[in-house]
């Protein structure tokens, strides 16, 4: 049984696994990798208690393969891994873009490149999840700053990976994963299921409009859906020589998640007009909400959803303020996105505390650089 | 079920070329499949990437076609969320014992119920003619230009000895043969391959002295040898070229039990 | 029964004349309308199903044809 309301005391990444179980989670493919292994371990033990399936593949290509075929199957699944094993998922990624695959991935970040530093918390992959496969693409990222954001964004990734039907990530980091506290279920979850092909819904979470997300046409239910990662048409014929097959389509997978934005995008917002903004995310956001709670100075615009970019709240903030503060763990990533945002908006100074190293920017990190940015 | 009522039709002539081996593994399993008497709404083709891989979406039923080499992957996958579905795979050399190698040997060591038909042309057909892992010794390809350096690989018998339930080997000119062994490996649970040596006259015949398929199908025959008449042991026969012959006939036919029973998500009693 | 060639599929590989026993296929020595020189039943009396109804055998040609150009028509039926 999946977690009754409550107070809990969890790990990050049980919170992960006990909220992909309240989203109905019914396949996790997996293979170990620190410091996402508590995942599926996690899963291991409890998909089978609700009647799921556990499975430990050979590599990471076949985690997120494996779980595309689940997913085509009509069953919400998930597998969980860090860096490298994000690597290996680039291609099998593409492909749930390009079929429009509902699936999440727990990617528990650790510090590149390569093997680098496999128990140390980093954000180095944030590119990575947008870009790492190749051709123009869109996916859904949110990045939890709790074991409570862990769940609740977890459970999120589940809902829009099912309404948009695109592969959604959990960006985490080892600080995240590791770290234990406080977790608060509520007994009002919203779930979205999806929404299959030949069943009408009225549920609310599909007021995205039909063309630009078709129904999921279900295996064995008789739609002899045919799936394919080449240039299909409406009617699912491979098309891989006619330019304009291919424009609609690959505009159309763009389209809609860029053109949802609003309804994606999630944040946080402490001291909203002031001057002094530092943007974050994640773990890098921890000195930035302790220096932000205690100086009135200083606003920090913390973002939940990073891909698709949550770009009004940047804009917002860039209008008023005169300095920003981008704190990332990673020698800028999200940044260089934010400074084209902020620089239209009219902020002239957009500048960039990068610290890799496996530790989240301190309170006194993030101090020094205000200083010398003149802010505080 | 009539030949167009188990194909897609309105995607008739396929893009094969003429002569290709496809086409005949087609018709031998829609010949097993119809004389079963199974039912497409049930059953889900997933294929990887190449000419082979292309057949699951002229098939009149749901159709996963991935990426190159992972199909037994997905199908895992899929298998496990849907145990009631049937899976079929089409796969060919390069994609099942290639680049997909890993997928294959766990495949059939997790034993979970798909049937493998691999279409094994000794080539990499779709990318224009690139040695595989079964090119012949000796042989060419615009890869080996000065001719196959490396020995091949036998699908077969990597298979037995990876695990899987039920493993055949037939080429294109043994259509009634190959028939009897996809209806059986149809109605068997577990992980099932039947390798099937294919002839591409376009990227494989043509290069090696036989671009008529015919001189291709004669050259099967005349090279298949009989598993039980086999000379010796496996690594004697591995594979054409190699000690001249292609085994064909059942390599191995046992009950495993598979993966789905064992972690108890086997909801379908019998099979059809 | 007897073996037609549909001129819409056949691609003119004459794998049907090397496998049929009876040599009841010869090459084609017109261009059909999709540019192939289609097989020609030449000889279907020679055929193992000829005057044979219900289940048939050898069935060689229709198995191997790679392009589903071959189809059984009663030996009456007019084709083309
Ligand atoms: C990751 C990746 N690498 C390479 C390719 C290019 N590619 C397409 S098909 C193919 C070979 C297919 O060979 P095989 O599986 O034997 O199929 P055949 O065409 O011979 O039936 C290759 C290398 C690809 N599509 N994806
Ligand atoms: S290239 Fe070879 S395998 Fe591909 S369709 Fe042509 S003959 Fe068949
Ligand atoms: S059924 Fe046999 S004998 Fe008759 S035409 Fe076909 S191959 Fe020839
Ligand atoms: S085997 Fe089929 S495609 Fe080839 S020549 Fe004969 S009828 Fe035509
Ligand atoms: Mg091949």
């Amino acid at each position: 049984m999946s977690l009754t309301p409550g107070e809990y005391f969890l790990q990050g990444n049980e919170a992960c696994v006990e909220a992909a179980l309240v989203s109905g989670l019914n396949f996790f493919a997996g293979y170990p990798i620190t410091p996402s292994t508590e995942i599926a371990e996690g899963l291991a033990r409890r998909l089978p208690e609700v009647g799921g399936a556990f499975l430990q593949m050979e590599d990471e290509i076949a985690c997120v393969s494996a779980i595309i075929g689940a997913s085509w199957g009509g069953v919400k699944s998930m597998t969980a891994t860090s860096g490298p094993g994000l690597s290996l998922m680039q291609e099998a990624i593409g492909y749930a873009a390009m079929s429009e695959t509902p699936m999440v991935i727990a990617n528990v970040m650790r510090g590149g490149p390569s093997t680098g530093q496999p128990t140390r918390a980093s954000q180095g992959d944030v590119m990575a999840t947008k870009w790492g496969s190749h051709g123009d693409y869109q996916v859904i990222a949110f990045a939890p700053a709790s074991v409570q954001e862990m769940f609740d964004l977890t459970i999120k990734a589940f809902n829009y990976a099912e309404k948009y039907r695109v592969p959604t990530f959990v960006l985490s980091d080892a600080e995240i994963g590791h770290m234990r506290g406080l977790l608060n279920v509520p007994s009002n979850i919203k779930i979205v299921n999806r929404k299959e092909k030949g069943v009408r819904r009225t549920d609310e979470a599909y007021d995205v409009p039909d063309d630009l997300v078709p129904p999921f046409p279900t295996f064995g239910k008789g739609n002899k859906a045919a799936v394919t990662g080449m240039t299909h048409g409406p009617d699912s014929r491979i098309e891989p020589e006619d330019p304009k097959i291919h424009q609609e389509l690959v505009s159309r997978l763009n389209d809609k998640i860029t053109k949802n934005r609003r309804d994606i995008n999630k944040w946080d917002l402490l001291c909203p007009d002031s001057k002094h903004m530092i943007i974050s995310y994640g773990s890098a956001s921890f000195g930035a909400r302790e220096v932000a709670a205690e100086d009135d100075r200083i606003g920090l615009l913390r973002l939940k959803t990073i891909w698709p970019l949550p770009e009004e709240p940047i804009r917002e903030a860039a209008s008023k303020a005169e300095h920003i503060l981008v704190c990332e763990m990673n020698m800028g990533q999200l940044y260089h996105d934010i400074k084209r945002v902020a620089l239209e908006a009219g902020c002239k100074k957009i500048e960039l505390l990068p610290k890799i190293g496996g530790e989240p920017p301190t309170p006194g990190e993030v101090r020094h650089k205000l200083r010398e940015m003149g802010a505080i | 079920m009539e030949v167009f009522d188990f194909y897609r039709k309105d995607r008739w002539p396929h893009v094969f070329c003429p002569g290709c081996g496809n086409g005949t593994v087609m018709n031998c399993f829609y010949r097993a499949f119809n004389e079963l008497g199974w039912n497409l709404d049930n059953t889900v083709f997933v294929s990887g990437i190449g000419c082979s891989s292309r057949i699951p979406l002229y098939i009149n039923a749901d159709a996963l076609h991935t990426t190159h080499g992972r199909a037994v992957a997905f199908a895992s996958g899929l298998k496990l969320a849907r145990p009631e579905l049937d899976i079929v795979v089409f796969t060919g050399d390069g994609d099942l014992g290639a680049i997909g190698g890993n997928h294959f040997i766990n495949g059939c060591r997790r034993n979970i119920d798909m049937d493998v038909i691999c279409i094994n042309n000794n080539i990499y057909g779709m990318t224009g003619g690139q040695a595989s892992i079964t090119t012949p010794h000796d042989f060419q390809s615009t890869t080996t230009p000065y001719g196959n350096r490396e020995y091949p690989f036998d699908l077969a018998e990597i298979a037995v000895a990876a695990g899987a339930n039920y493993v055949a080997r037939w080429t294109t000119r043994h259509v009634h043969e190959l028939t009897k062994s996809i209806k059986i490996a149809l109605e068997k649970k577990g992980f099932n391959l039947i390798e099937v040596v294919s002839q591409c006259p376009t990227n494989f015949g043509r290069r090696n002295k036989m671009g008529d398929a015919s001189i291709m199908l004669e050259w099967f025959k005349e090279n298949s040898v009989r598993r039980e008449k086999a000379r010796s042991a496996a690594v004697d026969h591995v594979d054409l070229n190699l000690a001249g012959q292609v085994t064909i006939g059942e390599f191995v036919n046992r009950d495993r039990e598979c993966y789905q029973e064992r972690i108890g998500v086997e909801k379908h009693g019998e099979k059809h | 029964m007897k073996p037609v060639v549909d001129l819409k599929y056949c691609k003119g590989c004459n794998i049907c004349i090397y496998m049929c026993p009876k040599k009841c296929y010869s090459k084609g020595v017109d261009i059909s309308p999709r540019g192939y020189f289609a097989a020609v039943v030449s000889e279907p009396q020679n055929c193992y199903n000829h005057k044979r109804e219900g289940k048939l055998i050898c069935e060689l040609c229709v198995l191997s044809c790679p392009d589903q150009a071959i189809s059984w028509h009663p030996e009456g039926e007019e084709t083309k």
